[in-house]
Formats: C-alpha cells, sequence, structure tokens
C-alpha cells in the first residue's frame, strides 16, 4: 500500500524523508562495505532490485479471493539483511513511482520508512526471535513475512493518521478508521505473502539449499537434514 | 509497462529531462500552494493538458495509468470526510460527515490531484535512463545510480522470465484452484529467487573481463538547446504556479 504522490501536507513530506534518509545512508555504507569485500554483491544487489521489482508486479492470490501484490520485504529481508534493503527498496519504490505511478516523489520518504525501513527490520527481528526459540523453520519464515507486511501497513495507517488526525477523536481515532478501510485487503494479503514466502523457501531448501546456506539464511546442519 | 511505452513515443521525448524536471517541481510546488481545491484541480487540469495535448499522450492510456492511484485517493477522501464520534463506552462510535472533514478531504483531493498530474508528465514524457542520467548531474551516490541501472537493465529480463514461466504453468492448470496458484506462485519466485545468484554472478564475470569494475555509465542522449527547454519549460511552470494563486 503506497500513499499517492501529494497526499502527505509538506511538512509531513519532509519529515518523513528526513527520518528515511539515515537508513538509507546507512543502508549504502553497509552495501559498498559488503562489495569491497564481495565485488560480486554490486551485481547481485541491483539484480536483486530488479526481482523485488518483478515480485511486487505480480497477482497474488488472496484469502479473501481478491488478488493482491506481494510487498517482498519480508523475503528480501531475510535473504539479503535488512540494512541493504532500505537503499534497494528506495529504488524500487522510486522506480514505481515512475514506471507504474504507484506511490509518488513527495511521499517517497514516506514510503520508504513504512516499506522499505519497518518492514524489513520487522521481518529480521520476528525471524531471529523464532528461530532463537526454537520455532521451526516454515514457521518462523511465515510469522516474518506476514507480520513484516501488517506492520509496514499499519505503519502507513500511522503515518496518514499523523497527518490527518479526527476532528473529534484525534490521531487515535483516525489510526482506527485507516487500520479499519485498509485492514480488508491488507490482512488477507498478510496472510497470503506468509503462505507464499513459506512456499518460496521450501522450494529454494529443496532444490538450493547451498545458496541460502552462503546467504547465512540456513545452517550446514540444517542443509544436510 | 504503459508508462514505458509513452516515455519512448511522445512529442517531448528529445526536450532535456532538466526542463521537464523544472517543469514537474512547478507543477509540485503549485499543487501544494494552491489555496482552495477548486484552484488544486485547475493546476491538475493544465498539467494533463500538457501531457495529453502537449506531449501527444492518449487520454485512454493516461487514464489507466492514473486509475490505481485514483481508487487509492478515493478510499483514503472518504475515511477522511467522514468523522468517528465516541458515543459512550458501551455505544461505540457514530459515524458523521463533518462540514469541516469535507471541506479538508476535498483540499487534499485537490493537491493530490495536482501532484499525481505532475508525476505523470515527468513519468509519461521522459525515459528512466534520461532521468537516471538526471539524477547523476544531481551528484546522487554512485551506488544507489548503479543498482537503478542494473535494476532497470535486469527487470525487463525478469518480466519476460515471468511471463513465460506463467504461460507454462497455466497451460498445465497451475492457477486452477487458488491452492494451485499458490503453489504455483512459490515456486515460480523461487525460480526467480535463484536466477537473481545466477544472473548477477554473469554480469560480475562479464564486467570483470572487461575491466569493469567501477561505476556503470552509458552514453545518454544530446540534447540540443537544453537552455532554451529550460528557459521555456521553467516560464511555462512559472505561469502554473501564478495560475494557482490566481485561482485561489
Amino acid at each position: 500500500m503506497h500513499i499517492m504522490e501529494g497526499f502527505l501536507p509538506v511538512t509531513h513530506a519532509i519529515g518523513w524523508s528526513l527520518a528515511s534518509a539515515p537508513f538509507v545512508g546507512y543502508g549504502l555504507y553497509v552495501i559498498k562495505k559488503r562489495i569491497r569485500e564481495k565485488p560480486e554483491q554490486r551485481m547481485l544487489l541491483g539484480v536483486a532490485a530488479a526481482f523485488t521489482f518483478v515480485l511486487s508486479a505480480l497477482k497474488m492470490p488472496s484469502v479473501t479471493g481478491s488478488c493482491s501484490h506481494p510487498t517482498g520485504t519480508g523475503l528480501g529481508a531475510v535473504l539479503f539483511s535488512p540494512g541493504a534493503m532500505a537503499p534497494i527498496g528506495a529504488v524500487v519504490l522510486l522506480f514505481q513511482a515512475l514506471l507504474l505511478a504507484h506511490g509518488g516523489l513527495t511521499t517517497l520518504g514516506a514510503n520508504i520508512f513504512s516499506m522499505a525501513v519497518v518492514g524489513p527490520f520487522a521481518a529480521t527481528l520476528v525471524y531471529r526471535l523464532a528461530r532463537g526459540i526454537k520455532l521451526p523453520f516454515s514457521f518462523a519464515v511465515f510469522l516474518a513475512a506476514s507480520l513484516a507486511d501488517l506492520l509496514t501497513y499499519v505503519t502507513t495507517a500511522g503515518q496518514l493518521a499523523f497527518a490527518f488526525p479526527d476532528p473529534v477523536g484525534g490521531f487515535a481515532v483516525s489510526f482506527a478508521k485507516f487500520c479499519g478501510v485498509f485492514a480488508v485487503t491488507q490482512i488477507p494479503l498478510a496472510i497470503s505473502e506468509g503462505l507464499l514466502t513459506v512456499v518460496v523457501f521450501n522450494a529454494l531448501t529443496r532444490y538450493n539449499a547451498r545458496e541460502l546456506q552462503d546467504m547465512n539464511v540456513l545452517t550446514g546442519q540444517e542443509v544436510r537434514a | 509497462m504503459l508508462i514505458e511505452q509513452c516515455a519512448y513515443a511522445n512529442r517531448l521525448r528529445l526536450v532535456t529531462p532538466a526542463a521537464k524536471g523544472i517543469f514537474c517541481l512547478c507543477g509540485v510546488i503549485a499543487s501544494f500552494s494552491a489555496g482552495t481545491p477548486a484552484a488544486a484541480c485547475g493546476v491538475a487540469a493544465a498539467l494533463a493538458s500538457v501531457t495529453v495535448l502537449g506531449a501527444g499522450i492518449p487520454m485512454g492510456r493516461y487514464l489507466r495509468v492514473a486509475a490505481p492511484a485514483l481508487l487509492f485517493l478515493g478510499t483514503s477522501a472518504l475515511t477522511l470526510a467522514v468523522s468517528l464520534t465516541p458515543e459512550s463506552l458501551n455505544n461505540g462510535f457514530s459515524i458523521r460527515i463533518e462540514r469541516t472533514s469535507v471541506q479538508a478531504a476535498a483540499q487534499v483531493v485537490g493537491r493530490s490531484l495536482g501532484g499525481l498530474a505532475a508525476l505523470l508528465f515527468l513519468a509519461m514524457t521522459t525515459p528512466l535512463t534520461d532521468i537516471i542520467g538526471l539524477l547523476r548531474r544531481l551528484r546522487t551516490p554512485e551506488t544507489l545510480l548503479d543498482i537503478m541501472v542494473l535494476c532497470y537493465r535486469t527487470l525487463f529480463v525478469f518480466s519476460e522470465a515471468v511471463r513465460e514461466t506463467t504461460t507454462a504453468q497455466s497451460a498445465r492448470l497451475g492457477y486452477a484452484t487458488t491452492r494451485h496458484a499458490l503453489r504455483s506462485m512459490g515456486i515460480l519466485t523461487a525460480n526467480l529467487t535463484v536466477q537473481v545468484w545466477q544472473r548477477s554472478q554473469a554480469l560480475h564475470v562479464a564486467a570483470m573481463s572487461r575491466n569493469g569494475d567501477g561505476p556503470l555509465r552509458f552514453l545518454e542522449h544530446d540534447h540540443h538547446h537544453s537552455a532554451r527547454d529550460c528557459f521555456v519549460f521553467l516560464a511555462g511552470g512559472s505561469l502554473i504556479i501564478f495560475l494557482s494563486q490566481v485561482l485561489s
């Protein structure tokens, strides 16, 4: 769910851009360091951005019967680390604005914050916590992908409620309104994306376990199992 | 991608991207500075006219590209216009439509339409390669530009792979039921994920064999009359800002 061009007031647009900038800057620092150590990663990150863009254009069957588009933030964060996902997400969101008219240029900062910062970091945190308490790999992936999706949408609802508080009930009522309106599509989408990410990782574990081990997603013991 | 097709086949294709960027910026400023919803809608109409009549973008394509954003705008504007008032702890909320809420929603709708028209002007008249060239001149970090260049060059390869795989899966009833569709899409995505590694490795080998370890640069179009274009589009943009103030 992208906030469209011109929707946010100018102060909020600037504020969210400033909030996202350190994460994108840190992400660029992480990427530069990775490229110095492993020069082949330079191409990998660019290709990963194209992969995320194409993934976001796929029509996904939702559990309510309608079709939605996966965000790919959970999958990307588990595969490429949340730090690297901020610049990759920024490029993908810019391309979506310029090639698909989804999102916008003045709302790029707000969209980066919800989709390329909160989503990937939430996915990584949930995945590590789930693996820390020894939950099965598939369940950990499901939780990471679906909660990342859900938190992305809650953040967007929060951004909109912050910009447009209800005249009577203030931020809380406005937040409840936006959450309620977008929940109809976003909760089934989050569940579908969680299931899809599990199917993806099952296929990867079966046929491409070596690559997952190289990316530190799976341990050698899990690969042998 | 409709926008990409329009960007390569319009009357403003050879105008320097800097001029179109200036015009888009003026459009955004005009939308944000418009005092009334009518003024912002006037700005949107002016920008859309320049795109459709000036650049020669077909109206049907323009509306098809704008449709998803307009759907978001409709849903969100309705949410803004409707106000929830807490009745009591047991009775929940009552739904009201306040005059002030409707005015605020109308202001947001006007501003968003203006912003969307400005974005569509830039996106539908300027190929992404030109915009990347413009960002390079604006001193965007090289790492970010490299990701953009690689992403742009590879996304059409991936799109083609998705199209061919989906056709093959559909021919084998892979999308016949929701359960099958989820499984087919999972296999498709896993296959694409593996291609990320394979294609990036092949690109790396190709680049290293040509000593290509620096920034990825490509030849750009020569834009004649850049100064003249910038002046004309700045004048046009200023006129739209003036229009937004007059209508306010």
